[in-house]
């Protein structure tokens, strides 16, 4: 029981130790020495904060009771399926993310706040992950904006404020939207705990049905804002590709899948599908996420810039995540977990490749990169590999997933969408084709009136590509054995619906 | 609504003073101006009070004939509040005043509004 | 009689007497003798708070043994007590947080009128607190107005004088509209105490007779406590009297004195008219809609500001009129909530006055956000302490705002008529308020290149940072052990009617 404590509390207190400890930029003189002390410690607080998780998660169906914020709103803990699965992600990416930046950040100045910062949020996301009501969890929904703003606007250029400002806006007023639901929710319902099927009083469905109905739909626009849904996406193209390259892999990768979380929290655990099916909510969301997808896709396929293309294309595939869920269909919501998992490495693996490359060559723009295969080819091959799984071609973890969306839309029988939901997924995965691969075709094959003179090694060290490789060979092993995953999902699913 | 009126004429009077007080206070530029508006306010506010507690045809509550009834006295709280209201005001007053009188030395007009303007000057 | 019944009056005496007594000392021995007076005073209503929890009821104490309808009364319940309790910290905070700004800001000569005035202004509020009798508090109102006005012009610069005026002009007109609705109410029921007053209005209501002159009377108090309490519109003397006048006086003023009035409203609500007479009356609809505009135009015009203590003081605006909505909403836990809000409106804007001197001294003495760039690294304790009162103000979970902010919409859910538009208000407010608070935060956060300004090291402002740490611990309190204190202000709002 006090293995979810540590895993939540170590991480914020290390990183506060090392936010109060590295505050100022390292000395110039013993800038070497003072570096390997905080890289060991980073490394140290990372490995155990990742076995406190692993440690905690092998404890499920725990629960814990930390005090009572008022008398009918307990801060307390359980560890459940879809806790442990959204867990794994972040005890997976966090830590390859945070050894890529051990030699990213090698220039620059304030590495203590960024790592101190990065630890908290780990943190954080624990308590997100464990959080065992609805009230816990908005305590550490709000923590997380605040957490991850620091590594956005790292930097501390104007344009990065701004963005971070931008990023700080759009996140509080979701989290209000959704704070507002949480008071008529506390009105309507016995308990705030997470309970499969949901925990709304039978006499006040009957009796405030349309009213319970709005609020569920502001509270997923509400934490739709973190995931990036349409109509308040905007901060995500702007904020991810402003941050140092891994801190938009954690972004990305996780830190979306926060609001993921949270829909699929309130969706599943709190107003129940059999309170949301069939209802106009659902309607509108699933039109909501077909927009976001078709949208997200046809602007990352125009963008010039590689992360801001990149940070596009969260957009679009963590609205295919939310269209599974949206479905409400067996299938479809083991699609879309998968997808929670192999999107979550695939990003992570994108982001990191790109910031090898602007390591590296400091080219940012996607036409400036030809030929970028034969000067860093272990680097780009693996950008080519996870490019693959991301437009879903077999075997890979994306093709799974989407193949199991696909099936779930169809079979779900819902007028209209059930056809029309996977044509846009497929034409988004043209154009997911269209915007991720001219970059191999160019980096491998830079074409007849390419300067091969000019062309050096530039392969990163092994502190950068250990990480790509190893997420890169879990993001295929989930294509290879889905089957382990979607037994697991197969408790999750059959205890919502 | 007419008849009433002119039984309590002591009151409808006292109001309409307090008002015409009252807008002094709040509108008048001049500084002065506006004490004076705050005394009328509050002499009006006496006023009233005298008025209520007065009742035709009694004396002030001062044994001197070895007359004990109360029939025969005005009610005495009225007056004890209006002299405790004077004390309050008179105080409230000099502080206004004192206040004026530091604006004056120091910026030379009585007029707010334009005190504020050449404070914006000022820059502080 | 418990000799424990006479420690309100004595309380009351004691800061009289050595107001009084402060003007023949030395300027040393007037702080020493205030800062004795302000912890005495605090324990004898702790000492009052514990009597009053273990004997469950309130006690009347007649001044002089003359008996009710002709003698002055004293009367003290919990919600007084802890009131006075509360008071009495935060006043000793203030004044132990700015004293090391009283030497550059004011004459030494006359420091010892400082603590005449600031003891007054204490044995004001007490009073105020205390007494049961109308025309008492008509006068303690005046005395409170004198050594507030006292306390903004005691630093000798155009601003002040002006604002003083401002102020005064605008008390004035309140305690008159207080003093002629007091008459009106006096003539109708013959009583000043305000028990008997209650008695006389409730029979006054039931047979029908004077209704006209009735709702005069309570709308003429409302108004003008309105007024000195700078609910919106009545809020133009506020910036500058907060703005300018040295840091103590600020922060004692925007939290405490603003509250005596909004204490002394609630006793009549409460004592002198009886909560369901005043709901039955069109005037909370009054204070409902003024509390709504004032939270937004209040947040609107801090947003504008360029200097930080105006944009702090613009704020109170906005927080006053949450209180004033609180009280429109007309209900019971409404109520519990705008009193709640009160301990937590005081808490947090002391504290960010009292950083908020600390960040501008570091920054040349300048208060323009420009300046204050990077203001946190050079006086740490207070970048931490703004914080974590913008935090709170904003309304992040685990500080006083958010409790109180939880308590306002759980107030406003259960009246049909009203809970729409305060949750739309309260949300609009919220995100305000985080504009323009984070904001700030960011802006002190962000480091600059040349180091304009020297920084501050602990030592020298040992006792600074103690007053902040105190100041954080009060904030977390009421934002994580809410329920005692919540529980504290229902048995009080029981015992006071």
């Amino acid at each position: 029981m006090y293995l979810i404590l540590l895993s939540v509390f170590f991480p914020i207190l290390s990183g506060l130790f090392l936010l109060i400890r590295y505050r100022m930029p390292l000395a110039k003189e013993k800038k070497n020495t003072d570096r390997k002390t905080l890289l060991t410690l980073t490394g140290c607080f990372l490995v155990i904060t990742v076995l406190l998780c692993a440690a905690a998660r092998s404890t499920a169906g725990n629960s814990f009771t930390l005090f009572y914020l008022t008398k009918t709103l307990p801060i307390c803990f359980k560890i459940d399926e879809v806790g442990v699965l959204f867990s794994l992600l972040s005890s997976v990416v966090l830590p390859c993310a945070g050894f890529f930046s051990f030699e990213y950040m090698k220039h620059e100045e304030r590495e203590g706040r960024y790592y101190g910062y990065y630890m908290i949020m780990f943190g954080v996301l624990n308590g997100l992950c464990f959080a065992g009501n609805l009230i816990t969890f908005y305590l550490f929904f709000e923590l997380l904006t605040l957490s991850s703003m620091p590594l956005v606007l790292h930097n501390g250029s104007r344009e990065a404020i701004m963005a971070g400002l931008k990023y700080l806006f759009y996140s509080l007023c979701g989290a209000y939207g959704a704070l507002y639901g949480i008071y008529f929710v506390c009105q309507n319902s016995d308990t705030l705990a997470f309970t499969a099927g949901g925990i709304l009083k039978t006499s006040s469905v009957s009796q405030h049905g349309e009213f319970l109905l709005f609020t569920a739909f502001v509270m997923i626009l509400g934490f739709g804002v973190k995931a990036g849904m349409f109509p308040m996406h905007a901060w995500l193209p702007t904020a991810h590709p402003v941050a140092p390259a891994p801190a938009s892999a954690v972004l990305s990768a996780v830190i979306v899948k926060a609001g993921v979380l949270a829909i699929c929290r309130i969706v599943y655990y709190v107003f129940g599908t059999g309170f949301l099916n069939d209802t106009w909510v659902q309607t509108v969301w699933i039109i909501l996420t077909l927009v976001t997808v078709f949208m997200g896709s046809m602007l990352a396929y125009r963008e010039p810039v590689l992360k801001k293309r990149l940070a596009y294309s969260t957009v679009s595939q963590i609205s295919y995540i939310l269209f599974g869920l949206a479905v409400m269909d067996a299938d479809s919501l083991t699609g879309s977990l998968l997808h929670v998992l192999a999107h979550g490495f695939i990003k992570a693996t994108l982001f990191l490749c790109a910031g090898a490359i602007i390591y590296k060559t400091g080219k940012t723009r996607v036409d400036e990169l030809r030929g970028i295969g034969k000067e860093m080819p272990l680097t780009m091959w693996c950008y080519t590999f996870v490019s693959l799984g991301l437009i879903g071609i077999p075997p890979t973890g994306g093709f799974i997933s989407k193949w199991y969306l696909s099936v779930g839309s169809l079979k779900s029988g819902l007028p209209i969408f059930s056809v029309l939901g996977p044509v846009i997924l497929l034409i988004s995965a043209l154009l997911t084709a269209g915007y991720l691969l001219p970059l191999t075709i160019n980096g491998f094959f830079p074409g007849a009136d390419y300067d091969y003179t000019k062309l050096q090694k530039q392969e990163p060290c092994k502190l950068m590509t250990v990480p790509i490789l190893f997420m890169t060979v879990l993001s295929l092993l989930i294509g290879l054995f889905p089957d382990a995953v979607t037994d697991y999902l197969a408790n999750i699913v059959s205890a919502v619906l | 609504m007419g008849p009433n009126l002119l039984a309590n004429y002591g009151e409808a009077v006292s109001a309409v003073l307090f008002c015409i007080g009252f807008t002094n206070l709040l509108l008048q530029n001049n500084l002065i101006k506006k004490i004076i508006g705050l005394n009328i306010m509050d002499s009006a506010i006496y006023l009233f009070l005298a008025e209520k507690g007065y009742i035709a045809g009694r004396v002030a509550p001062i044994v001197v004939d070895g007359v004990t009834s109360a029939e025969s006295y005005i009610n005495p709280i009225p007056s004890g509040l209006v002299l405790t209201g004077i004390v309050v005001s008179v105080s409230v007053t000099a502080l206004m005043l004192s206040l004026t009188i530091r604006l004056y030395t120091r910026y030379h007009t009585l007029d707010l509004d334009e005190i504020s303007t050449l404070l914006k000057k000022e820059g502080r | 009689m418990n000799f424990i019944c006479n420690f309100p009056f004595f309380s009351i005496l004691l800061s009289l007497f050595s107001g009084t007594v402060c003007s023949i000392l030395p300027a040393k021995a007037a702080k020493a003798v205030n800062r004795i007076v302000i912890l005495t005073t605090g324990i004898l209503s702790a000492v009052l708070l514990v009597y009053l929890l273990d004997t469950g009821e309130s006690f009347i104490y007649r001044m002089g043994h003359f008996p009710a309808p002709w003698g002055n009364e004293i009367r003290a319940g919990v919600l007084e007590a802890g009131m006075a309790l509360f008071f009495c910290v935060i006043m000793y905070l203030s004044m132990a947080g700015g004293a090391h700004k009283l030497y550059g800001e004011v004459v030494e000569s006359k420091h010892n009128l400082y603590y005449i005035l600031v003891n007054l202004l204490l044995s004001s509020l007490l009073a105020l607190i205390y007494t049961n009798d109308m025309f008492t508090a008509y006068v303690f109102v005046e005395i409170n107005t004198i050594s507030a006005c006292g306390l903004i012009m005691i630093r000798q610069v155009g601003r002040t004088i002006e604002a003083a005026v401002r102020y005064m002009i605008m008390s004035l007109l309140g305690s008159g509209l207080l003093l002629f609705g007091l008459c009106i109410m006096y003539d109708l029921t013959g009583h000043l105490l305000m028990s008997n007053i209650k008695e006389s209005v409730s029979l006054l209501v039931v047979t029908g007779e004077y209704q006209i002159p009735l709702i005069v009377s309570v709308a003429l108090m409302c108004i003008g406590l309105c007024i000195k309490s700078a609910l919106f519109p009545f809020h133009a003397w506020l910036p500058d009297a907060y703005g300018y006048s040295t840091v103590s006086s600020a922060a004692i003023l925007s939290s405490l004195v603003s509250k005596g009035y909004i204490f002394l409203l609630i006793k009549m609500i409460y004592r002198v008219i009886g909560f369901d007479i005043f709901n039955s009356t069109r005037i909370i609809d009054m204070l409902f809609v003024f509390g709504l505009m004032g939270m937004i135009f209040g947040s609107l015009s801090a947003i504008k500001e360029n200097d930080i203590r105006r944009m702090i003081a613009f704020s109170s605006v906005a927080q006053i009129g949450y209180i004033y909505m609180g009280f429109g909403i007309g209900t019971q836990t409404g109520m519990v909530a705008s009193i709640f809000h009160i301990l937590s409106h005081a808490a947090t804007k002391s504290l960010l006055f009292i950083a908020a001197i600390g960040l501008t001294d570091v920054s040349g003495g300048s208060r323009r956000f420009v300046d204050l760039t990077g203001a946190a690294y050079r006086n740490k304790w207070a970048g931490v302490a703004f914080t974590v009162g913008s935090l709170s103000m904003v309304g992040v979970p685990l500080f006083s705002g958010f409790i109180s902010k939880l308590l306002f919409a759980q107030a406003a859910v259960q009246v049909e008529g009203k809970m729409l538009a305060s949750l739309i208000v309260l949300g609009i407010s919220t995100v305000l308020n985080a504009i323009y608070f984070m904001k700030t935060v960011i802006r002190i956060y962000t480091s600059t290149q040349e180091d304009a300004y020297a920084g501050i090291t602990f030592k020298s402002m040992k006792a600074y940072a103690v007053v902040l740490l105190f100041f954080i611990l009060l904030n977390v309190i009421l934002g994580v052990s809410s329920q005692p204190i919540v529980d504290m202000i229902e048995q009080g709002l029981v015992m006071f009617a």
